[in-house]
């Protein structure tokens, strides 16, 4: 039928070779994306509807039964003082790890970017950390922090500080922490900065030069302004990231003392795992997936504004 | 760019290899030496034809003993051979959970009595009243000692064959009782008594103690006392007050009773008060009683390890825990009791089922772990020589030990009481705030389960 | 001003300030690197001495003993995590590698229809956090019988959106005029992928590369559920299992175990940073 409509004129075959090649191509790229999206559905949008799903469900593991209970989950998480204090007590820790590893890894970069001596002793020092399992960095730290035997209360002394409790005061928790956490990521950051830094021109350096700024006129008018996406793409990605923090407070305070350093993902860990309520767990997870959703939204708007005008 | 690329990743690949090549070759056991205090992760035991698997979160020196047992009873009966694999409790429970959702749990598993109704109500644990005389089964049901006994009894049903008892006791330093000159062979009647011994016991830096003029509470190098593990102190001093957690039927949170009251405020006077004992968070206990800089620990039964094994030189002195409450003794027992899963039949269950038998009658060998035997026939033959600390405290249990609460929610209930009470014993929050919250807490898991 | 200095003393001058910013940068350096020294140091240190006051920083009976035991004892199985941690990351890393890679050409190069909605929709997917996932994944991996097997580390690792947007804007780019020249000579798209997109992009992929590597050698949470047999294990999950949660008896074996899963990453990185700066730099990551 298509064959009589178009008839045999050399327009015409030309294109049908074109459409015919594109038709190729469109099949190629189907293809070619094909295996990434097919993992793509089976493990993150199929779950996360599932998850969604599971939150509307008091659903708890090994259980016959996985009754519907609307909204209930979600209400009894509103009420859920401890989902509350964790939120809290993780955004301290998210807001003090991002500002922290953002100055000191942009600092950083500024510095190894330079052709100093030992540029890649320097490079390869500070990244070294990031290398580290969370599992690893903890037993280090664990030591390192303890009040009566650890190491830094150990330097302290020599300066006459007193032993300070970096683990089991309420308000240094979580400083300490994020002091681990810090120095255990920074590294990666800094390699983000690098890059950025090594993608201004020259010449805008040289122009200011000319127009006589100075070194700190230079990195505020000129490295600053120019890093901006860079700044943003390192805090939101920190801020997503640290968000989740589970494996520090776990493993070196226990949520401790008291609940001082309890974060979310310790407590969906112990509603889901240990208490075996997945349902709830899931409404939690759902809750944290908002939260961090809109945090990234206000962070576009915070830093992203230049870019829009 | 590509051409500095080959070489490099060439060179990488190359180191890679060559440590995977030397960890093969280093892992062949040419070189296997004994470590007696070390922990085997996964044992085999014997070659036969029958596999068993059995799980335990023992990753001390206790493992050891355990395997040590298992490997008897795999060379006494070829025709099985047995895998234990030890963890960390705290990744057992996740590992459990996981395998029994998977529908492949392992054939025995250790657990304790107080989570036999969070298991059993899933309905994954087999029951075991066939393997006792009253029904007709191998095992003297009268030789298994009280309380713990009644305690594996879940809605009519027992569960499980109890290996030991463990709990809590007092451990004193002789050293330092000398020192100070107090007897360590006696135990502190009261709690007067025992204020009395850890006052005379604890030091400050300028060798004064907390009742002298100018005692530094923020400078001592000895204490008297500590807190230890919170939830066998919390609960054992809440015990013998007359108090706890919740109510007979289980349906009414009481830890902000008076009892409640009076058991955190004993423990918070200690600190605070009294200055005989060290704020609990970052406080190692362990580390400081093996220095020689802390006088009474209240520990497990466990703790023997510590102190004869790693610590051989330390003077010590085990006692079932003083009475501080002013209503009743009371000490907090819990047990390791073997476990199969309701879907075991068949070869497999029968051998589980001998294996369980088999362990519950080693008590007597069990007993180097520091645990106390199961079995009171096994009880009357420690020799005191050697097992001070199991006689001492294990006699405590049978006199006033009680079992903690098993309920299908012991592990929530105590992950909501416990921060709670570290929180008060930290000044964070002030008696009457910990407890009101902790019993808030425990009554919404409560109304939850019905 | 300037010229009252003479030429000497101005270079002494800046030598004097470039020695002194070395110091202070050695010193920052040393303090960063301290705990990983610290980590080697209680490794070579018996233990029975790891608890000593003042510490050891030198141990002072530096012993290859806790290595000896990791490896020797049979019933420490840690040369067989050693050997799951490097099978598992190996085959993630590359398997990402390909997935993403062809994907990204094809969102990069090819047109379809919906491709720029497919790539929304998945760039969205970035701010769904891995916590929401974790219980329906690992329902299905129960469901697939994956359940402790490799299956269940290696396949969820490979829908990694941050891996497609990353090479995607590094292939944008890469000029089409090479690619051209490659059509007119009939060559067909998977092999003008493969023989020269992605050969031009070897130091994108090095630095992805190491992430991927990264994220799957030192993942902890995910491993410890899936997987059950002892054997079966991986070095961040064997490492939790040394030590136990409320006393660490073997402290000194649990540092020699942390400084085994470090080691060889340290040694990758210290190779290839110069790649994996590159990679970064030419991306596009750095101005998203």
């Amino acid at each position: 039928m298509q064959k009589v409509a178009t008839g045999p004129t050399l327009q015409g075959r030309i294109g049908q070779f074109q459409f015919t090649l594109r038709r190729q191509e469109a099949v190629t790229g189907f293809l070619f994306i094909l295996p990434f999206v097919a993992f793509f559905v089976i493990f993150r949008v199929w779950p996360a509807i599932q998850a969604i799903l599971m939150s509307f469900r008091q659903w708890e593991v090994l259980m016959p039964e996985h009754p519907y209970i609307g909204l209930n989950n979600f209400r009894e998480l509103m009420n859920d003082d401890l989902w509350w204090l964790s939120l809290r007590n993780t955004s301290l820790f998210a807001v003090l790890t991002v500002i922290g590893n953002t100055l000191i890894s942009l600092a950083a970069a500024l510095v190894v970017i330079q052709p100093i001596r030992f540029q890649t002793l320097y490079r390869v020092v500070f990244y070294a950390p990031v290398l580290l399992s969370v599992s690893s960095v903890c037993v280090i730290w664990s030591w390192i922090l303890n009040k009566e035997f650890g190491v830094l209360n150990y330097f302290l002394s020599k300066f006459g500080i007193a032993p300070v409790p970096w683990t089991a005061d309420p308000n240094i928790v979580i400083p300490s922490l994020s002091l681990v956490t810090i120095w255990w990521g920074f590294g990666f950051p800094m390699l983000v900065f690098m890059a950025g830094l090594q993608a201004i021109p020259e010449h805008l350096y040289e122009a200011a030069k000319i127009d006589g700024a100075n070194a700190w006129q230079r990195f505020r008018f000129v490295t600053l302004p120019l890093l901006r996406p860079t700044i943003l793409f390192v805090t939101v990605t920190q801020f997503i990231a640290h968000l989740q923090v589970f494996g520090q407070s776990f493993i070196i305070t226990g949520g401790g003392p008291g609940r001082s350093s309890y974060t979310v993902i310790m407590h969906l860990y112990y509603t889901a795992w240990r208490f075996y309520r997945m349902g709830y767990g899931a409404a939690m997870a759902v809750a944290l997936g908002i939260v961090m959703i809109v945090l990234t939204l206000i962070q576009f708007r915070f830093f992203g504004r230049r870019e829009e005008e | 760019m590509r051409r500095s690329f080959v070489p490099l990743a060439f060179a990488a690949v190359s180191v890679l290899l060559l440590m995977v090549a030397m960890m093969m070759f280093m892992s062949t056991p040419v070189l296997a030496q004994e470590n007696p205090t070390a922990t085997p992760i996964v044992a085999e035991a014997g070659t036969g034809a029958i596999q068993l698997r059995y799980w335990n979160g023992l990753t001390g020196s206790d493992g050891v003993t355990m395997n040590e047992m298992v490997a008897k009873f795999a060379e006494e009966n070829p025709e099985v051979s047995i895998r234990v694999e030890s963890m960390a409790w705290a990744t057992y429970f996740d590992k459990l959970l996981t395998s029994l959702v998977a529908g492949d749990p392992p054939e025995l598993f250790l657990l304790h009595h107080q989570e036999i109704p969070q298991f059993a109500r899933l309905g994954v644990l087999g029951a075991t009243d066939d393997m006792f005389d009253y029904a007709g089964g191998p095992l003297p049901a009268a030789d298994f000692a009280e309380p713990i006994f009644s305690a594996t009894v879940y809605n009519g049903v027992r569960y499980g064959v109890v290996i030991d008892n463990h709990g809590w006791g007092l451990w004193v330093n002789n050293d330092l009782f000398e020192a100070a000159g107090l007897d360590p062979s006696v135990r502190p009647a009261n709690a007067e008594e025992y204020i009395r011994y850890a006052t005379l016991l604890t030091l400050d830096a300028n060798g004064k103690h907390p009742n002298e003029e100018g005692f530094d509470p923020e400078n001592v190098v000895q204490w008297g006392a500590c807190i230890s593990w919170l939830k066998p102190t919390f609960l054992s001093t809440l015990w013998q007050f007359g108090g706890d957690i919740v109510s007979e039927d289980g349906k009414t949170a009481t830890i902000n009773s008076e009892a409640g009251h009076k058991a955190l405020q004993f423990l918070y006077d200690l600190i605070y008060v009294h200055h005989v004992a060290p704020p609990p968070a970052g406080f190692d206990s362990w580390q400081t009683f093996a220095a020689n800089k802390l006088a009474m620990i209240p520990e497990g039964t466990w703790f023997r390890n510590f102190v004869t094994l790693d610590n051989p030189d330390l003077n010590w002195t085990a006692h079932g825990l003083p009475q501080w409450g002013d209503v009743r003794p009371a000490t907090w027992v819990s047990s390791h009791v073997l476990y199969w899963p309701a879907s075991l039949s068949g070869e497999k269950l029968e051998w589980a089922r001998k294996l369980a038998i088999y362990l519950s009658e080693q008590g007597l060998y069990w007993a180097t772990s520091g645990q106390v035997p199961g079995r009171l026939s096994q009880r009357a033959e420690l020799d005191p020589e050697v097992f001070p600390s199991n006689i001492a405290i294990g006699r405590a249990f049978e006199e006033y030990g009680v079992p903690e609460l098993a309920s299908p929610y012991s592990t929530e209930l105590v992950a909501a009481f416990e921060p709670e009470i570290d929180a008060a014993l930290n000044n964070l929050k002030t008696i009457d705030q910990a407890l009101n919250d902790a019993n808030d807490r425990i009554q919404a898991i409560l109304d939850r389960g019905g | 001003m300037a010229a009252a200095y003479s030429d000497v003393g101005y270079r002494r001058i800046q030598l004097l300030k470039k020695t002194l910013v070395q110091i202070v940068l050695l010193f920052i350096a040393f303090v960063v690197f301290f705990p990983i020294m610290w980590m080697i140091s209680q490794s070579l240190t018996p233990n029975s001495e790891v608890w000593d006051w003042p510490p050891q920083f030198i141990p002072q009976h530096p012993t290859l003993e806790n290595y000896q035991t990791l490896f020797t004892r049979q019933d420490l199985a840690i040369g067989h995590w050693f050997v799951n941690s490097l099978f598992v990351s190996t085959i993630t890393t590359i398997l990402t590698l390909f997935i993403t890679s062809l994907a990204a050409y094809s969102f990069a190069r090819l047109r379809f229809p919906g491709r720029d909605i497919i790539f929304f929709i998945m760039l969205s997917a970035l701010v769904i956090p891995a916590q929401v996932t974790l219980i329906p994944i690992f329902l299905l991996m129960r469901d697939f019988k994956w359940l402790d097997t490799y299956h269940a580390l290696i396949w969820p690792a490979m829908a990694n959106v941050f891996a497609v947007f990353m090479l995607r804007q590094f292939f944008l780019g890469i000029p089409r005029e090479l690619e051209e020249a490659a059509i007119l000579d009939g060559a067909t798209r998977f092999g003008i992928y493969w023989r020269i997109i992605l050969p031009m992009s070897s130091s994108a992929l090095t630095a992805l590369a190491i992430f991927v590597f990264l994220g799957s050698w030192n993942d902890l949470f995910w491993p410890l559920i899936v997987l059950n047999r002892l054997e079966m294990r991986t070095l961040p999950v064997g490492l939790t299992v040394l030590s136990s949660a409320y006393y660490t008896r073997e402290q000194s074996l649990v540092q020699a175990g942390a400084v085994i899963a470090s080691v060889p990453v340290l040694i990758f990185y210290a190779f290839f940073q110069r790649q994996i700066l590159k990679g970064i730099t030419f991306t596009g990551m750095a101005g998203m």
